[in-house]
């Protein structure tokens, strides 16, 4: 279990008038004058000062430390002036780079004014001891963890203190203030809740002069000073020097190494017509090269890093992203990256193509012209990893096909209605921490499943209700729910009633052809079988809810097992007749909650058809006959349905014939006067 | 090739078994086992090495050799579940396992053999997560699973024609090209689909088994929290499946998603000074986009101290101004040296304050318009 010294780090800025002396490197930022004419004189080059470029240098280590561990890579950052001051603490919510920068805002620059004889760097120092004898919260959460087994968390941290040493004698004193203070602060904390004494801490002085002044060689690798404490000194010139080398330093305290994308098309600013190609560097865990560099098969791969990193590069090519990425890669890891340069345009080109959902293959230049596709770069909801695609060979080469095996010739698999089964069975994220969610969301993700699989023949050939669905439906959808209101207990026991009607007419059941692996193909075998079946799947949830008690109660009393006695006939017809009333009474109330242009409508509606409409279920078995059948007595044919309905239509269009509507017994009499006039014609 | 020579070591990942067929008396041999001991170590990936108990003779290196096969090609037995739904099945090669030492704890986990489906995503959603081993899932007859594994090989004709869960699973997965998501152990996921050879010609169902913990794939959020989409209110796949809940965004955007302003390149610096000059040039349509910038590059200066930046900039807009063509409108002076004159005083250096447009007849129609 390790303990690293990487989870804690302080910055220790110094805040003295002296950090407000000069970086002495020039800055030209008046340089877009050249289209303009020659008449321009271009404005003096600013300057920043040593308090600047430390600022900038402390914030771009954490630029990198937070996006590539956003969990456990905590920095605090201390202003050392006449007294020390946190700008942050350790709580998640303030490790994040726009929080340090309002805070430096606040802070502002080293004043003018201060006294230089009141300010020391040993302030900070001894504040940034205090500090690492915080606990964080993930330390408090792992001592609470520890308890049970009797091991102790170990507390580490490292300072990096920015400031101007003077001599070795200065280092000397500063590093016996912190271990002074270490030891104070490590009494100080024994016993209490939120602090813990500091098992291990690293000091890391950045000496920083301005560009161009003389180097006082006090440079110093990392040496022990106790068990408690080591140091080490680096010296650096103001300016962009210091965050090279501060960059340089994350990359060594995070096991950070760098990737250049090379060969990234892009299109050019001025002239949007062309492309050019350009290289982009990446940070990211040492990790992702872990393989290569370890074997030491890296030959042709590194260069020196071209945005001048202290260190080397491995290089990999862009390849064209093709439309089949989002097929399942051999991916063996996936590691966050961020650009070493965020703000320059292929950078950002490149972090907008992989934000916008889209990602890339990267290839190892390998020497003869092969190629290998290594790498890949995507982005997952809103960070982009750089994921290791596995190049070596597998014992998985040349499996035998599943069909080869076990179940592997059986041809009716319920396939389709499986892929609705996972479907109906996708999970989703549970995001919202406000609203609890008992028990937990992937208990419930498993009760689901339990539910639902509780009858599920695998083969259409096991089954004789699962193939018949469009005469059940929706009872096995609604009865693996774990409640069911009211409508849907009604829709199950119309369900129900349904087949009980197939059955008193002695319709045959739809046996699949791939033919049953049951015995029995008589009739009443067949449904007797489904019969079973259906008591099965409404039985197996009965336990869910009172309401479905009420949907076997249905069945039972439709069905009862022992035999069609005459009770039972009885009873069913009793339970068909109430369902009938059931549906009556509904039907009235939905009747007087419309309003009087629909109750027209509905009233239309209703005078179009015949009073008694037709189960909707029968309409399948039914169509195929189109010769118009007798009404009143038997269902409906679709035909007739059709006919009655064009009659209907038509008889709205037409006007009735004057001579009928005068006459009594609907039939005109023609010429009526026919008679009478021909004797009274005169001749 | 040396004891200890970097280069001799292999370009993948390998584990070295050595077994010896040299009695254990034999004096040469501690020297031998030591020196196979160093080669192994150097590969880094494991292995061991073995010797014949006792005398060197038929029966101690054929308990050997059985030994060495019983620990590391035995098959792995296991039921995979569904709810109800279950299956034997052999899961190739042997999972191993999990042990390793990270930050703040050491974790040490075994496969269960109980290989228990929580339920699915689209293959698109899960979007090529890494894993840490893969292994083939083949489906066994409901019974040899417990039985002489000898006896199922001439079985295996009538076997066929047992219906078997994985199948069906495979195939399902592989029409809807969609993923099972399975628990493999206590905090330990991975995911069940359809993988076919490269020539694609036979297909399997493969297990990816993921590194352990609940937020081994934060695009996917924690494990635990992975809820039947049926308990949301409105459906997170949409109506009419045309959405989809995954990937879980992360909480704090990273900084090349911020817009983050950084000078310790001039590049960065000379870049955010010419677009707020692209603005001052086109004023006073371009107003909000000037005052916009203006205070964004006010506030960055202010972060980093860099106070000297604010004159410099107030210079260069004095300067603009004067630069102005004689067609410009008149509300580009005003506001070019009302900009530049408000850099110079001490309410610049509040952040408080922000620096606004002065008010002109055509800035307030501009802000009437807005």
């Amino acid at each position: 279990m390790a303990y690293p010294v990487s989870h804690k780090t302080v910055f220790v800025l110094d805040h003295g008038p002296a950090m407000m002396a000069s970086s002495k490197e020039n800055i030209d930022f008046d340089v877009f004058n050249k289209s303009r004419g020659p008449g321009i004189i271009p404005l003096a080059p600013v300057t920043k000062s040593l308090w600047t470029c430390n600022a900038e240098a402390a914030v771009e280590y954490c630029r990198i430390v937070y996006d590539l561990f956003p969990d456990d890579k905590l920095v605090q950052f201390v202003a050392s002036d006449t007294s020390a001051t946190s700008l942050n603490s350790w709580q998640h919510k303030q490790q994040n780079v726009q929080k340090l920068l309002d805070c430096l805002v606040v802070l502002g620059p080293p004043g003018h004014k201060t006294d230089p004889s009141d300010c020391s760097i040993v302030h900070g120092l001894t504040h940034a001891v205090e500090v690492l004898c915080e606990l964080t919260e993930k330390q408090q959460d792992v001592r609470l963890a520890l308890e049970e087994t009797e091991t102790t968390l170990q507390n580490k941290g490292r300072i990096i203190c920015m400031t101007s040493l003077k001599s070795d004698r200065h280092v000397q004193s500063l590093q016996e203030a912190v271990q002074e203070a270490i030891i104070q602060h490590n009494q100080l904390s024994a016993n209490a809740d939120s602090f813990m004494p500091l098992n291990y801490c690293e000091l890391v002085f950045v000496h920083v002069r301005p560009v161009g002044r003389k180097s006082d060689s006090i440079s110093s690798p990392k040496k022990s000073v106790s068990p408690l404490l080591s140091v080490e000194v680096h010296v650096t010139d103001s300016g962009r020097s210091v965050a090279t080398k501060v960059v340089g330093l994350a990359q060594r305290h995070y096991e950070l190494f760098s990737t250049t994308v090379t060969g990234i098309p892009m299109k050019e600013e001025q002239n949007s017509g062309s492309s050019a190609n350009y290289d982009v560097e990446l940070l990211h865990s040492r990790d992702v090269h872990l393989e290569a560099l370890n074997s030491g098969n890296t030959e042709g791969l590194l260069i020196q890093s071209k945005e001048g990193l202290p260190s080397q590069s491995l290089t990999l090519k862009w390849c064209t992203p093709k439309s089949n990425i989002m097929e399942l890669q051999n991916c063996v890891g996936a590691y966050r990256v961020t650009p070493v340069d965020v703000n320059s345009r292929p950078s950002a080109c490149l972090t907008n193509f992989l934000l916008s959902g889209r990602a890339v293959m990267l290839e190892q230049p390998r020497k003869g012209g092969t190629r290998l596709i290594s790498h890949m770069l995507a982005s997952h909801g809103g960070e982009i990893l750089i994921h290791i695609l596995s190049s070596t060979r597998s014992v998985l080469e040349d499996p035998p096909s599943i069909s080869e095996g076990c179940g592997g010739r059986i041809t009716d698999y319920r396939i389709h209605d499986f892929g609705e089964f996972m479907k109906e069975n996708r999970l989703a994220p549970w995001t919202d921490q406000n609203i609890a969610c008992d028990p937990l969301p992937l208990q419930r993700s498993e009760n689901h499943l339990e539910r639902m699989t509780r009858v599920w023949p695998i083969a259409i050939g096991d089954t004789m209700i699962f193939n018949m669905l469009s005469h059940l439906d929706p009872l096995p959808s609604l009865i693996v729910k774990d409640k069911l209101d009211d409508d849907e207990v009604l829709e199950c026991k119309k369900a129900i009633y349904h087949v009980v009607g197939m059955e008193s007419r002695n319709e045959p059941l739809p046996v699949p052809n791939a033919g049953l692996r049951t015995k029995g193909s008589k009739r009443e075998e067949q449904y007797r079988q489904m019969w079973t079946e259906l008591e099965t799947l409404i039985k197996v949830h009965v336990s869910n809810s009172p309401q479905h008690q009420k949907v076997l109660d249905c069945f039972t009393d439709c069905h009862k097992t022992d035999g069609g006695n005459t009770s039972t006939i009885k009873q069913r017809d009793e339970a068909i007749m109430e369902l009938e009333t059931d549906l009556a009474v509904k039907e009235l109330d939905t009747y007087q909650k419309l309003t009087e242009r629909e109750k027209f409508d509905f009233n239309k509606g209703n005078s179009l058809s015949q009073p008694q409409s037709p189960p909707v279920k029968k309409i399948k078995t039914e169509s195929f006959m189109f010769k118009p059948v007798p009404s009143s007595s038997s269902p409906q044919s679709l035909h007739t349905m059709w006919t009655n309905r064009l009659k209907a239509v038509h008889a709205m269009r037409h006007v009735e014939f004057a001579g009928r509507q005068e006459s009594n017994d609907n039939t005109a009499e023609l010429y009526p006067k026919l008679n009478e006039t021909k004797s009274e014609v005169p001749l | 090739m040396g004891i200890g020579d970097k280069d001799a070591s292999f370009q993948f990942p390998c584990t070295i078994h050595v077994l010896c067929l040299a009695s254990p008396q034999d004096p040469t041999i501690q020297a031998s086992v030591s020196m196979y001991k160093k080669i192994i170590d150097i590969y880094g990936h494991g292995g061991e090495v073995c010797i014949p108990e006792s005398t060197l003779s038929l029966d101690s290196t054929q308990k050997m050799f059985c030994q060495f096969f019983e620990e590391h090609c035995s098959p792995f037995h296991g039921v995979l579940e569904c709810g109800h739904l279950e299956c034997n099945i052999h899961i190739f090669p042997k999972p191993q396992v999990y042990s390793k030492s990270h930050d703040f704890e050491d974790v040490e986990l075994e496969v269960c053999h109980n290989i228990k489906i929580v339920g699915f995503l689209d293959t698109s959603d899960v979007a090529s997560p890494p894993f840490i081993s893969r292994h083939l899932v083949f489906p066994l007859p409901p019974q040899t699973a417990n039985t002489d594994a000898g006896a199922s090989d001439e079985a295996i004709g009538d076997t066929g024609k047992i219906p078997s869960f994985t199948v069906l699973l495979h195939g399902s997965l592989k029409v809807e090209n969609m993923v099972a998501i399975c628990q493999v152990g206590s905090e330990w996921y991975g995911m069940l689909y359809s993988w076919a050879d490269p020539h694609k010609k036979k297909s399997n169902l493969m297990l990816s088994i993921f590194e352990p913990g609940v937020k081994s794939l934060p695009w996917l959020g924690k494990f635990t929290h992975l809820a039947p989409h049926q308990i949301f209110t409105a459906s997170p796949y949409g109506e009419d499946d045309n959405k989809t809940p995954f990937p879980v965004k992360i909480t704090e955007k990273r900084s090349y998603s911020l817009n983050h302003v950084g000078w310790i390149k001039p590049a960065g610096l000379q870049a955010d000074i010419q677009k707020v000059l692209r603005h001052a040039r086109k004023l006073p349509e371009k107003m909000p986009h000037f005052y916009k910038e203006l205070n964004r590059v006010r506030k960055a200066a202010l972060s980093y101290g860099f106070t000297e930046l604010l004159d410099a900039l107030s210079a260069m807009l004095d300067r603009e101004c004067r630069l102005l063509p004689g067609s410009a409108h008149p509300d580009a002076a005003l506001q070019l040296s009302h900009a530049a004159n408000a850099l110079r005083t001490e309410m610049a250096r509040d952040i408080t304050q922000t620096i606004t447009p002065m008010s002109t007849k055509y800035s307030s129609i501009i802000n009437e318009a807005r």
